[in-house]
């Protein structure tokens, strides 16, 4: 049970020549609910763009978290985790899509001037204590960690770009925003790319709100701790005894 | 089919929990012991980070420990009494317990402080429950003690009273001793406590074996609620959802193993228990000595 979202990108599409071809976009800003206990919400892209040997790259980049890494260092023989890198302002989720390989659409250079991709995704400044490792390797890793984790997503040639009427091209993507997402604004950022030469930008933003059960529980015990856990051991304790109830009725019988 | 741990901030695969929670409850229920020990280090085998696997344990076990205590209270197998002097050591101990935690953990140590009680406390009773199984087999020939028999600093201590459903005279100081240091390891360990306690009541307070789960069930129910209480309002640790299907599995589990108990030779039992116990201490150290794949990984997403 998959909720599809469809966010419009208007574009209008200058046909005169002279003008460079741009993107306007819609500034509303759309809520999405995460229900719990499904695979997520799956988030449609949709727009137009102008057609011809265009290349189209889209970036996702969620709502900022706190990350703590720790740093295992070899002590008399042990392995104890002393080193610590806490950061405050890594995206908890990012996405980069584009409608053929990245390698094919444009050069590193470009990519960076643009500070598009993983490796140029700023991370924050992470307050780093007992270890002279440098926030570089600890980046290198969180971001590593993120990928493997599919926090982070690489998704080339998951841009489909079909030709419209007229001169222009339909774009269309899917993503799915699992359902432990963060709440809060998601920028979505939309490059355009012609002969490896970046030409148009847009973005706009989805503000995710997270409803149901998960959610709940997270905020009740951040927000009331003290109900959170006397809340705990009442509903622990009362499954213990319904089901020694529910075992000695079945012994009985 | 997924399940979001709200607090671990992790999906789960909740049959592969609840099958966990079945295994340990077998051996919960075959043993005696509330099976904290054994469920804490797998939780974070299974990549539950240490913090949240030690409160959210002590959270399985007030429903577990409650639900075992309703059997034995129905065979009239509860010291009531006796439970509540180890309880009233036990609350000052998890204080303690708590603070000690929470110090360590602002400094980065706390998953060095659990792998550490883990590896010492696991070995040594694991050892001892060997040798003294192996005693009662006669492997190392010495004669069996009687079984009313005190130490004599025990028996010499004050503030004497009476504990009828054990039989015994002595006084108050050693069980609130025992319940204090059970206290302590419960917050840290995110254990009952049955482990240590069982042996101290049998060993040191000489009390009859057939009250001897039933009490240490008892005081286990108010400690480890206690222990979540502490752990929720002071760290945001438990969660709640990993608490409740490891009791789910852990009832169903449990009821398996008492069953088997009956049929099972008590020494025997004793050794597979002991071997069972060192065999958790020494995994628990080989993470302490082996390299890391990786020296750099993720300690926490949620709670700064």
């Amino acid at each position: 049970m998959i909720k599809k979202l469809l966010i419009p990108i208007f574009s209008i599409f200058i046909l005169m020549g002279q003008m460079p071809p741009n993107i306007i976009i819609d500034e509303n800003e759309k809520d999405i609910r995460i229900k719990p206990n499904i695979a997520g919400t799956e988030v449609v892209l949709y727009g137009a763009m102008p057609s011809g040997k265009k290349d189209i790259i889209i970036e996702v980049v969620g709502p900022a978290r706190n990350i703590s890494l720790e740093e295992k260092r070899s002590i008399y023989g042990f392995w104890l985790g002393l080193g610590r890198a806490d950061y405050f302002q890594v995206p908890s989720y990012y996405n980069i899509m584009s409608s053929r390989k990245l390698s094919e659409i444009a050069s590193q250079s470009v990519f960076d001037k643009l500070r598009l991709g993983v490796i140029n995704l700023p991370l924050g400044n992470a307050k780093i204590s007992n270890t002279k490792t440098s926030q570089n390797i600890f980046n290198k890793n969180l971001k590593k960690y993120m990928l493997d984790k599919g926090q982070f997503k690489i998704g080339e040639n998951e841009i489909s770009v079909k030709s419209g009427p007229g001169k222009v091209g339909i774009f269309s993507t899917e993503f799915l925003l699992p359902s432990n997402s963060y709440q809060g604004k998601y920028f979505v950022r939309y490059f355009i790319f012609q002969n490896g030469e970046f030409i148009s930008y847009a973005e706009n933003k989805i503000d995710l709100k997270q409803a149901g059960f998960s959610r709940a529980i997270w905020l009740t015990a951040k927000n009331f701790p003290l109900l959170y856990g006397i809340l705990a051991v009442i509903l622990s304790g009362s499954l213990g005894w319904l089901i020694s109830t529910i075992f000695r009725r079945l012994k009985i019988s | 089919m997924e399940f979001y741990l709200p607090i671990a901030e992790m999906s789960i695969n909740p049959i592969g929990f609840l099958i966990l929670g079945i295994i340990v409850g077998t051996l919960s229920g075959t043993f005696g012991v509330g099976g904290g020990f054994l469920m804490t280090p797998l939780l974070i085998f299974l990549g539950i980070p240490p913090a949240i696997a030690v409160a959210s344990e002590a959270n399985h076990i007030v429903g577990s420990s409650l639900s075992g205590t309703i059997g034995h209270l129905r065979r009239k197998a509860v010291d009531i009494r006796m439970g509540n002097v180890l309880l009233a050591g036990g609350i000052l101990g998890s204080f303690l317990g708590i603070y000690i935690f929470n110090s360590l953990k602002q400094v980065g140590l706390v998953d060095l402080l659990i792998t550490a009680s883990y590896f010492l406390f696991l070995t040594a009773i694991g050892i001892f429950m060997l040798y003294e199984s192996l005693d009662s087999l006669g492997y190392f020939g010495h004669k069996k003690r009687s079984k009313y028999y005190h130490h004599s600093w025990i028996m010499g201590l004050p503030l004497k009273i009476r504990f009828r459903r054990s039989g015994l005279y002595i006084s108050l100081i050693p069980p609130y001793i025992i319940g204090f240091v059970v206290g302590v390891l419960s917050s840290i360990m995110g254990v009952g406590g049955g482990f240590i306690i069982i042996p101290a009541m049998i060993y040191i307070l000489r009390m009859p074996t057939n009250v001897v789960v039933g009490t240490s069930l008892y005081q286990i129910i108010f400690i480890t609620s206690f222990v979540t209480i502490l752990h929720a309002s002071t760290n945001q640790s438990v969660d709640i959802i990993l608490a409740l299907i490891l009791l789910l599995g852990g009832a169903i589990g449990a009821q398996i193993g008492v069953r088997l108990s009956g049929k099972l030779n008590g020494a025997w039992l004793r050794i597979a228990l002991s071997i069972l116990v060192l065999a958790v201490g020494l995994i628990m150290a080989s993470e302490l000595i082996i390299k890391p794949d990786n020296v750099i990984k993720i300690i926490s997403g949620s709670n700064l």
